[in-house]
């Protein structure tokens, strides 16, 4: 028990990042309002990228441009530029989501003046 | 130029749809003849890869010119070649039955036919990627497209792609999570580098988790029970000519993709905790398959009930792929091309029966058989196909992969394709009953039913038996591809 108690408080992004995607679920599963469900949706995505970004991150590492020879170079003086790249797709594919996602809200909003996904569903059924 | 061919089939529609807006903006009519064009110049490029690939062997294709693992690849091999022919033929015969089912208040072609046109190069895009985070963005572009056309048409549509839209979102954001534990202890993204780098790792709990993290975030996408809730509800109620497009494709990629990761990743007959992993996966399906044939059988609403038969095959393909000896694997990817035409061509059928006869559920289709003889012909060849009888492709399917699952003397995958088998045969039974059944009211006059789904409808039909004559030659290449250590 104790182990695993310091090995939580020594990764302390990680038990952020379980918490995040957690809470996400939970909103977009619990709350009947559909902007909550998107916002939940939001945490959960929100939180892989934070993961990326923090298993990634190096202590003393600096920008990952180099000129001249390669072979010589020392791999923990240099960030890792591939988990940021990553990050930026991901949140660019997440953005597009929330488009998407905020057009079907309103197109429901519209046609059913209501949000809460309870009493659209009941209309529909 | 052949070379470039993979390139080539991705940016012919990419580019067409980006121009779309832009040349159709004065010519609302120009949209379809457009996009009808785009797909049948992949269809004829697809054609020529394939055709390339089975002479030539696999092409290993740099994107900008920069070789993995410092660059993203694409890989162009018999798989990939023979998926990218089935998506772009099965888009294009989803186009041309189109024509008829597009209603609207407002003309909106131009945005509908952009999205078809970046959903159909967003699923040659999951084809080709050799490359984990690659197959991410592309599954990403599709089911946004995706979710996009499902609600295109208003109405209760909008509920259910709300709906696929946050299963489908999360399931891509379960995958990204994966992607990112396997990169965190392995360094890479590129497949066949992650092969040879797999074998020591595969104990770390880290792979572990990855892997089963990506096998939950593409079960959501290829809607294996009891993840496939998005799925019945969007393809019912999506628009008669969005439904037959994704039916056919959605699912079957994300499964492709899946087959790629396991067959380059999880080596055949290996133990993670004393859990042999394929064994569990082909477990997975076979439950997949009688569960979704079950509920198919229970179901009243024609749309529903192709969903479900849809969603129990792909158990099937599962059970096929996750075998572990290659007749079987074949014989899946085989099954899955087939299904691929099938779903199409059912939605199809369904979507045409709406359309003119206004039926959607069972009841609703009394003395059809009478007025439409052309529908009803269509539906009987894809019946002798779902059930698997031959001389139709379904039937070559089913049998690789029975031989398959008696080499590996798993006796409960055989069992599961019997008895889907049965349960398949059991819902036509009760859609025939209902379509052969004599009409209340005499009505004899035949309807005038649109030629270009006359043509849709006879392709297809068509292509089942074609699938079958040429089934020992597909077969076989997917076979020597195996040998040679490829998928």
């Amino acid at each position: 028990m104790a182990e695993l108690l310091s090995a939580l408080f020594q990764r302390p992004n990680f038990v952020v990042f379980v918490i995040l995607f957690l809470w996400g679920i939970y909103i977009m599963a619990a709350h009947p309002n559909y902007v909550k469900k998107l916002i939940g949706l939001y945490i959960v995505q929100t939180s892989v990228i934070f993961f990326l970004v923090a298993f990634s991150a190096k202590n003393g590492a600096t920008v990952p441009i180099v000129s001249g020879d390669m072979a010589m170079l020392d791999a923990s003086a240099f960030a890792n530029p591939l988990p940021h790249v990553l990050t930026v797709t991901a949140i660019v594919v997440q953005v597009a989501t929330l488009g998407v996602s905020l057009a079907l809200v309103a197109a429901l909003y519209r046609q059913y003046g209501s949000l809460d996904e309870d009493e659209v569903v009941q209309r529909v059924e | 130029m052949n070379s470039q061919l993979p390139i080539l089939l991705f940016l012919v529609p990419f580019v067409t749809a980006v121009a779309m807006p832009i040349l159709c903006a004065r010519r609302r009519s120009w949209c379809r003849p457009l996009t009808t064009g785009a797909v049948s110049v992949m269809v004829v490029l697809a054609i020529m890869n394939l055709r390339v690939v089975v002479s030539d062997g696999p092409i290993e294709y740099a994107l900008g010119g920069w070789t993995a693992p410092i660059g993203i690849a694409w890989l162009d091999d018999p798989l990939a070649a023979i998926m990218a022919l089935t998506m772009s033929a099965v888009s294009l015969l989803t186009l041309i039955y189109g024509r008829v089912a597009v209603t609207s208040k407002h003309d909106r072609s131009i945005q509908y036919h952009t999205l078809i046109l970046l959903f159909v190069a967003a699923l040659i895009g999951i084809v080709f990627a050799a490359d984990l985070f690659n197959v991410f963005v592309f599954l990403e572009v599709a089911a946004l497209t995706g979710y996009a056309l499902v609600g295109a048409g208003g109405g209760k549509a909008l509920v259910y792609a709300f709906r696929y839209l946050l299963l489908g979102s999360f399931g891509a954001t379960l995958y990204l999570l994966g992607v990112s534990y396997l990169y965190a202890a392995t360094g890479t993204l590129n497949m066949t580098d992650l092969a040879t780098r797999m074998p020591e790792l595969i104990t770390s709990t880290a792979v572990v988790g990855g892997l089963i993290f990506v096998f939950l975030g593409l079960s959501i996408k290829m809607a294996l029970i009891p993840l496939h809730g998005w799925l019945p509800g969007a393809y019912a109620n999506a628009p008669n000519a969005i439904a037959p497009l994704l039916a056919s494709t959605v699912t079957k990629v994300a499964l492709v993709a899946w087959v790629r990761i396991e067959y380059s990743l999880i080596e055949p007959g290996i133990e993670v905790s004393h859990i042999p992993v394929l064994v569990l996966l082909e477990d997975i399906g076979v439950l997949a398959a009688v569960i979704g044939g079950a509920l198919a059988l229970v179901q009243t609403d024609i749309k529903r009930i192709f969903a479900y038969g849809g969603i129990g095959h792909i158990g099937l393909i599962l059970v096929g792929v996750s075998l572990g000896n290659s007749t079987a694997l074949a014989g899946g990817l085989f099954y899955l091309i087939n299904d691929a035409v099938m779903q199409a061509m059912l939605f199809m059928i369904a979507g045409a029966v709406l359309h003119y006869h206004g039926a959607t559920t069972l009841d609703d289709l009394k003395g059809i058989s009478v007025r439409s003889p052309w529908i009803t012909g269509a539906l009987v060849v894809v019946a002798v196909s779902m059930v698997g009888l031959p001389p139709t492709g379904g039937f070559f399917g089913k049998w690789n992969i029975v031989l398959g699952a008696l080499e590996a003397q798993h006796y409960l995958a055989v069992f599961a394709v019997l008895a889907s088998t049965l349960l398949t045969l059991g819902y036509f039974l009760r859609l025939f009953s209902c379509w052969f059944h004599q009409p209340v009211t005499i009505q004899s006059e035949r309807l005038e039913i649109a030629v270009s789904l006359r043509l849709s409808l006879g392709i297809a039909a068509v292509a089942m038996f074609a699938l079958g004559i040429m089934s020992d030659s597909i077969v076989r290449v997917l076979l020597e591809s195996l040998a040679n250590g490829g998928v």
